[in-house]
């Protein structure tokens, strides 16, 4: 039963990276000098989307409350400077995206797009930094509680946040050059593909960095897995390159998307059958069974919202049906 | 200064900046459905120039919900693990169902109907609202039975100083939720109602050139202020049994039952002060104060007769200068349950010491004034907005605005593959 839910926790955690992944990657390209027109035909392709993918971190974060109470606790306390950070990031694109359009003078939306670049800058950041705390450990004490923050300030996790930042930027070009009108988008698909190497340099210096530091080698279990994640990384985004350079966008966004679904799986995998792992004393290190909620708990959960998984997801599909194709002269624009 | 202060404090700027901003969203839902219904029943327009003008003030409004709530979400974690470490088992399932049943719908469907204008059917389009306003009423049920628990525990076994779930049928039948419900849920029509009878009123005062909407829209939103008035204070005061019965020392005040409480729980845990500050009665008969001050909204309702309201002009004023009274109210109201609740965060079962992260008190006072300061300037900013839009009238609201006549094949091909 825990092992059920803490795949669907993966699950949502994944799906939040890779729909709101996009979100941020295209905020991180309202930078790239397109003018203001520019800047408002790439949020128009966020469009319909942009609601409907932020509430995947909040059902995320439901599900870690209700289900994973304990892990909830001590992951958002013990590792309070990186969470905060990602979710200023998370306010300020949320808020920066829906309100730029509101006021009519052009400086004022510079300004809001600029609010936007920053938060999808330090939402990639915080959420990157946050699996690299998982990976390299925290110093888990007997009486359940981690000690301090001072943990967090490795190397490793700034070179896996900056690593997250590219990807997430990689993910966002891809992103449009799906959904843009067909100039825009081949624009779009360069920017893309002048990306990937950042990436792939970023997510290398990410993974010598984590090789190198014994607190990564010591926390994971499973060091075949953790190997597999640079390498599947690697090749989500040189497949991303050839879809892009075939004219594939929809392959291409599929890959891109991969390449951050893969280090939440591989993570969790690479620590199982911990989720936290301690530094200091590995008698602390908590599992995922003694993470979760009790069993009434999480039955009454699998009662309530498990049949409804569906349901959220059809819901999802239609929005993505709907509102499907290139963002034209027609499309609707509000943000 | 010490963390669980700082916690407390950040706990409450949180929540209250929040409280602002959904009242007004499960209000105005309300009578947004109200409008748009009425548009694709008889087709007359001015239901749709309604539904759009008062839809965008809504969505408006929306934004700073969610950036609010994902806050109060993670200071779960983040100040309170004690809570999720000693009592997550029961009080983590009503959030959970509430992100997953309600707000995760909710966001969906809004996209989808801020998007869909002219894009999907009426019917479609329509029924999207009702489901935006139906899951936001779900999500006020299930925080309430979340937040009902932190009143007075039920349903639990304590097995090795951990609260696991027994009985979930009684979290839905807690005394401390029924009655609470009904009052928050009217004090939010009457928030979305007094609001948008103060902006039509602020419309008719200036003599803008829609005339017949702001008329409209002046009566809805007093007659629902009315009605809700009434509902809020019949609400309110049937709350008196349940909460004196559950949670004696609420109020104050020197009664048998609470002493006989105090008594217990000393025994229990030890001598303490377990009486709460005076800041929950002293909230509470404010609030009283201005529930009984808004229910002379009744008597404006005869002069709607022959637009005297209009016609006289002072008492559009008196709406004007009235809007922020039930602000204040629901604020008050909250201070008083939560404050009311000390020293518990679960009545009678965890102190709000033993429920603070244990992050030091330089940290904790950082994300605090971070935080107030970014959601302070984000709410003031968004009320601005909200302001201007309000101000420049139902002439052509960018939501709804029909697109760019076609210059390109209005139906491209999919994209995939």
């Amino acid at each position: 039963m825990d092992l059920a839910w803490y795949a669907v926790l993966g699950l949502f955690f994944a799906s939040y990276l890779v729909l709101a992944g996009y979100d941020y990657g295209v905020g991180l390209l309202l930078s790239r000098g397109v003018g203001p027109a520019g800047r408002r035909e790439t949020l128009t392709a966020l469009g319909p989307f942009f609601l409907g993918n932020e509430v995947w971190l909040v059902a995320t974060a439901g599900i870690l409350f209700g289900a994973f109470p304990l892990l909830e606790g001590e992951l958002l306390a013990g590792c309070y400077p990186v969470v905060v950070g990602a979710l200023v990031g998370v306010i300020l694109v949320t808020v920066g995206v829906q309100l730029r359009s509101r006021p009519s003078s052009e400086r004022s939306r510079a300004r809001w797009d600029r609010v936007v670049m920053i938060g999808s800058a330090l939402a990639a950041l915080g959420w990157g930094a946050l699996l690299a705390a998982l990976l390299q450990g925290v110093p888990l004490r007997t009486d359940g509680h981690v000690a301090g923050v001072t943990h967090l300030a490795t190397p490793f996790a700034a070179a896996a946040g900056i690593a997250m930042v590219t990807v997430i930027a990689v993910h966002g070009a891809t992103f449009l050059t799906l959904r843009l009108s067909a100039g825009a988008a081949a624009e779009a698909g360069r920017t893309a593909r002048r990306l990937v190497p950042v990436a792939l340099t970023a997510v290398a210096v990410a993974t010598v960095v984590g090789l190198l530091s014994a607190r990564v080698r010591d926390a994971v279990q499973r060091p075949a897995v953790a190997v597999l994640l640079p390498v599947l990384l690697v090749a989500a985004l040189l497949a991303a390159r050839a879809a892009l350079a075939r004219q594939r966008p929809g392959w291409a966004v599929v890959a891109t998307g991969a390449a951050l679904a893969l280090p939440v799986v591989l993570v969790g995998a690479a620590l199982w059958p911990y989720v936290l792992v301690s530094t200091t004393d590995p008698d602390a290190s908590l599992r995922v069974a003694d993470a979760a909620a009790s069993a009434p708990t999480l039955r009454l959960l699998g009662w309530v919202a498990l049949p409804l998984l569906p349901a959220l997801l059809g819901f999802q599909a239609m929005c993505w049906w709907v509102f499907r194709g290139r963002t034209d002269g027609r499309a609707p624009v509000y943000w | 200064m010490d963390t669980l202060l700082l916690a407390r404090l950040q706990f409450a700027t949180t929540t209250s900046i929040h409280f602002l901003f959904v009242v007004v969203t499960l209000g105005l839902v309300t009578l947004l459905v109200g409008m748009q219904t009425a548009w694709v029943l008889t087709g007359n327009p001015k239901w749709e120039r309604l539904t759009r003008y008062w839809g965008q003030l809504y969505v408006i409004n929306y934004v700073l919900g969610i950036a609010t709530g994902l806050v109060m979400e993670f200071q779960f974690g983040l100040n309170w693990s004690g809570l999720s470490r000693y009592v997550g088992n029961v009080f983590g399932a009503p959030l959970a169902i509430e992100t997953l049943v309600a707000f995760f719908l909710e966001s969906t469907f809004l996209g989808m109907w801020i998007f869909g204008w002219h894009r999907l059917g009426k019917g479609v389009h329509l029924a999207l609202l009702w489901g935006v306003a139906i899951t936001a009423y779900a999500s006020a049920f299930w925080i309430m039975v979340a937040n009902s628990w932190l009143q007075n525990p039920v349903g639990y076994e304590v097995r090795d100083g951990i609260a696991h779930l027994t009985d979930f049928g009684a979290l839905l039948t807690n005394p401390s939720l029924g009655m609470a419900l009904g009052h928050v849920v009217s004090a939010a029509l009457l928030v979305g109602g007094m609001l948008m009878a103060a902006v039509s009123a602020g419309h008719l005062i200036r003599r803008t050139p829609d005339f017949a909407l702001f008329r409209t829209s002046l009566r809805i939103g007093l007659i629902t202020a009315a009605l809700a008035i009434t509902m809020v204070q019949g609400f309110g005061f049937a709350q008196f049994g349940p909460v004196g019965s559950v949670q004696p020392t609420k109020f104050g005040g020197d009664n048998p039952e609470s002493r006989a409480l105090i008594a217990e729980w000393t025994t229990r845990f030890g001598p303490g002060d377990y009486t709460p500050p005076a800041l929950a009665s002293v909230g509470l008969g404010f609030m009283i104060l201005i529930g009984f001050t808004l229910g002379c909204v009744w008597l404006l309702l005869p002069l709607l007769y022959r637009d005297w309201i209009i016609r006289l002009r002072f008492p559009l004023w008196l709406i004007l200068l009235g809007l922020p009274l039930p602000f204040v109210a629901v604020i008050l109201g909250w201070i008083s349950r939560e404050v009311g609740r000390q020293p518990w965060v679960a009545y009678g079962l965890l102190r709000t010491e033993q429920a603070v992260s244990p992050v030091s008190a330089p940290l904790m006072l950082t994300s605090l004034i971070g935080f107030s300061l970014l959601l302070g300037t984000l709410a003031v900013t968004n009320w601005v907005l909200l302001a201007r839009h309000a101000r420049r009238g139902a002439a052509d609201p960018a939501l709804g605005r029909p697109p760019a006549p076609p210059s390109e094949p209005a139906h491209p091909e999919p994209a995939l593959i």
